[in-house]
């Protein structure tokens, strides 16, 4: 428990550079403690902290996550589909014991949907149900002129707060201690929708044209993944950290199926991982990622499977592999394949 | 560490790594941060804030390991241990007590011992203007003389290194920062005073030390212009007539053409649309403004998806023609991402379609036989374009984009201008790509007077300019 907390606390306390000052003394004492370790021994209580979660990393992954931390810098997650991009997000709010507001990009993303809207519902009915009122209020007044006078008085009545309709990037501001934003496949939005992003990445403030700028309450942890559909554009590389996740190596992945799915035994597993890594080294058009591994072993499981082989694998092998093609171009292979793992076993 | 940071990000950016200066200011904060006490650590997290893709994290890797290489020295034996009777110029009494040691060991390393008091009293006895290189030299202390060689070269600017050719001026000045002069004049005093194998010793130690010092320069040459060159050439390269480039450029040249792909697959990844400004989309329209009680504030005007071109390239591969064609077609076939249906035809007697053969092997492999199946003949545009006509005329629509490349010379046959019309009816664009400048067309057997009216745009197309041009082109206009 107590390696647990530690890199909780860690990432917390830096995490809660509020503007406001609301630190307390036993905090401060706390955080010189931590300010003292070394950079290396914190990135590796990050790294224990995640394994204690579940989501096992390697130095690289926690030295970057640190780092965002420290620089207060968004994070932008690349690598191929299914390398845990987007846990990682999950695994850090959870670490972080913040809420996770996920913000999912799509061709035709707009403002209305990532920002904030107006009630729009909402102000026509105060309209209506304040019509009386408003005639009362009205009655006394002499001309045009005086009315508009008496209606500036409260005029921004309906464009305040209370009329806003906070969507993810707003809440993500406007969260009271802070939030983990995830911005999950940014590569699929357009480019304005990129430029739109900027000003809040690198000044965590946006600005609402009717209520101005508002500024983050607690600097949130920003995730962006993109999946590398198609180049992201400098401006938004230079606001952010680069993390670049690759195919996990034979020893990492192993780790992570001990984690994810520990009722593997273990020489299975040590075959399985084998065969993906095989696997990878061929000519397809979509490679197994660990949540392809991940969910392997689940089917070895459930088909309470003690050691590989060919059959085994060939009847398994859609869980693996996503396209028709692929499976028939691995089929001559599946044998070599196999033998080849089961001697790593 | 400033100054060395600075140094990296501009060997960083030789290697083709892009480095603005508020990524150069955020590695300092990284540094600041992560300190400087794990190797592994400071490449990972510098590598967060200077690479940001894939190309450029491998490029960072490289360039950081030989960037902070510091096992130079290590590797060589030390200078003054390399000649045995080491301790002898330091006094006679210790000589002859080092040479014992020495014959007691079997003529191997002297101990340790012996070699660092000689050098410390080598030291002492002599306080003359540098008598750090020459003590140095002596004890062979190669951490220390990795760092007065450090020292000297940034005394000497060597970070300002462009060209090869100042690789002997920044040695010497190396050198001279080091101490060459007192070195030199410790060397003659010992000639003078009849100590012999001490001055030789000496100048051979000298000697490796150039030679040290000039491997160091060399490398840092080429940390810091490793790909200066490789860009003026690729620069080069890219304007220069197809034909006439050299075997040993074709690296380079897949290289450039893989690079110049990428980036118009960067361009064009995207499909446009095309909004038609004057037809309200009524159904959109209507969704988008139920919000403000059917009124309509917002107006959504229909849209047109631009379709990706269907492209047919049809390409003479005989002779000095073949090259270009080379080329295009693999400009083409790296274009798969944003160019899904590339069908290719290949001619020079009669015509074939190539389009499964690139399907089913390397882009390389694929072009060496189609050179030989169908390079070679007596060209015949007649017959091709029979031929053509045969296969794929009936595939054509109004969004195939036909691409020709050659030189429309047809050793005197009948160029069959009337199935080009025929094509041209059909197709949505006719790309007429010659290798040769505008001058040369119709001259000789040349036919394009007979073959332009019945294409959209004839250009020339000579060089990989030319061809990133008319892709590119390709891609954007393909409305």
């Amino acid at each position: 428990m107590a390696q647990a907390c530690a890199p909780c606390a860690t990432l917390r306390l830096n995490g809660n550079r509020t503007s406001g000052k609301g630190c307390s003394a036993p905090l401060v004492v706390q955080l010189n403690k931590v300010e003292e370790k070394s950079a290396v021994a914190e990135i590796e209580a990050v790294r224990k902290g995640f394994e204690s979660r579940g989501y096992i990393c390697n130095a690289h992954i926690a030295t970057s996550l640190f780092l965002a931390e420290r620089l207060q810098k968004p994070l932008l997650i690349e690598g191929p589909p299914g390398v845990g991009k987007t846990e990682l997000a999950k695994a850090t709010a959870e670490l972080v014991g913040k809420p996770l507001i996920r913000l999912q990009c799509y061709e035709g993303l707009d403002e209305a949907k990532a920002l904030y809207e107006w009630k729009y519902g909402k102000q026509l009915l105060y309209t209506q149900v304040l019509k009386e009122k408003l005639g009362d209020l009205m009655s006394g007044a002499q001309g045009l002129k005086e009315s508009m006078t008496r209606l500036h008085d409260f005029d921004d009545t309906f464009f305040s707060e209370e009329f806003l309709e906070p969507r993810p990037l707003l809440k993500a501001l406007w969260q009271p201690g802070g939030a983990v934003l995830l911005i999950d496949e940014i590569d699929k939005s357009d480019d304005e929708f990129e430029a739109f992003l900027l000003e809040l990445l690198s000044d965590y403030q946006i600005s609402v044209p009717e209520l101005g700028t508002i500024k983050a309450r607690t600097t949130p942890i920003v995730f962006l993944t993109s999946n590398n559909t198609r180049e992201i554009g400098d401006a938004l590389k230079r606001r952010c950290l680069h993390l670049y996740i690759p195919f996990p190596d034979t020893e990492l992945e192993q780790r992570i199926i001990r984690s994810r799915v520990p009722e593997v035994e273990e020489h299975l597993r040590k075959q399985l991982v084998a065969f993906v890594q095989g696997l990878r080294t061929l000519d397809l058009k979509k490679l197994p990622a660990v949540s392809e591994t991940i969910d392997w072993a689940r089917t070895l499981v459930l088909l309470h499977a003690r050691e590989l082989d060919a059959d085994l694998v060939r009847n398994t092998l859609n869980v693996l592999l996503k396209f028709q093609d692929d499976i028939d171009n691995v089929d001559g292979e599946i044998n070599a394949l196999v033998t080849k793992a089961v001697q790593a076993g | 560490m400033t100054e060395v940071l600075g140094d990296f990000i501009r060997a960083l950016r030789a290697a083709d790594i892009r480095v603005s200066t508020s990524e150069s200011i955020d590695a300092g904060r990284v540094v600041g941060i992560v300190g400087l006490d794990d190797r592994r650590t400071l490449k990972d997290a510098l590598a967060q804030v200077l690479a940001k893709s894939e190309d450029e994290k491998t490029a960072f890797g490289e360039t950081f390991d030989s960037f902070f290489a510091f096992d130079q020295f290590k590797s060589r034996p030390p200078a003054a241990n390399e000649n045995d009777n080491d301790a002898s110029e330091a006094g006679e009494a210790d000589g002859g007590e080092g040479q014992e040691g020495e014959q007691a060991e079997s003529g191997g390393m002297p101990s340790p011992g012996s070699g660092g008091m000689s050098g410390e009293r080598q030291g002492e006895g002599e306080p003359g203007s540098s008598p750090d290189l020459v003590s140095l030299l002596e004890r062979g202390d190669q951490a220390a003389l990795q760092m007065a060689l450090a020292e000297g070269a940034r005394q000497a600017q060597l970070n300002r290194i462009r060209l090869f050719t100042q690789r002997g001026m920044f040695t010497r000045r190396i050198m001279e920062n080091m101490g060459l002069d007192g070195l030199n004049e410790e060397v003659e005093r010992r000639e003078t005073s009849g100590n012999m194998p001490g001055a030789e010793r000496l100048r051979a130690a000298r000697d490796e030390l150039r030679e040290q010092v000039r491997d160091y320069v060399e490398k840092q040459l080429e940390i810091f212009t490793a790909n200066s060159g490789r860009q003026l050439r690729e620069e080069v390269l890219a304007q220069v007539r197809l034909s006439n480039i050299d075997r040993s450029d074709m690296k380079i040249m897949r290289e450039l053409v893989r690079k110049m792909a990428k980036r118009l697959i960067a361009l064009h990844s995207r499909r446009k649309k095309v909004a038609r400004r004057g037809q309200l989309d009524v159904r959109r329209t209507i969704r988008a403004n139920i919000e403000f009680d059917g009124l309509l504030f917002h107006t959504i005007w229909k849209k047109t998806k631009v379709d990706r071109p269907k492209v047919m390239a049809v390409c003479d591969v005989s002779g000095s023609v073949a090259q270009v064609a080379r080329f295009l077609l693999m400009f083409l076939y790296s274009l798969q991402e944003v160019l899904p249906a590339v069908r290719s035809f290949a001619f020079s007697g009669h015509l074939g379609e190539t389009t499964e053969l690139f399907e089913r092997e390397k882009l390389e492999e694929a072009l060496v036989e189609v050179l030989r199946d169908f390079g070679g003949g007596s060209t015949d545009y007649g017959q091709a374009l029979m031929d053509f006509e045969e296969i794929a005329l009936d595939d054509i629509d109004h969004r195939t984009t036909i691409l020709i490349l050659g030189d429309a010379r047809s050793n005197y046959g009948d160029p069959r201008g009337d199935i080009l019309k025929k094509i041209h009816a059909r197709a949505r664009r006719v790309i007429w790509l010659n290798p040769e400048p505008q001058t040369m067309w119709n001259s000789g057997d040349s036919e394009m007077r007979r073959l332009q009216p019945y294409c959209d745009k004839a250009v020339t197309c000579a060089s990989l300019k030319d061809l990133e041009r008319v892709v590119s082109e390709l891609l954007r206009s393909a409305v």
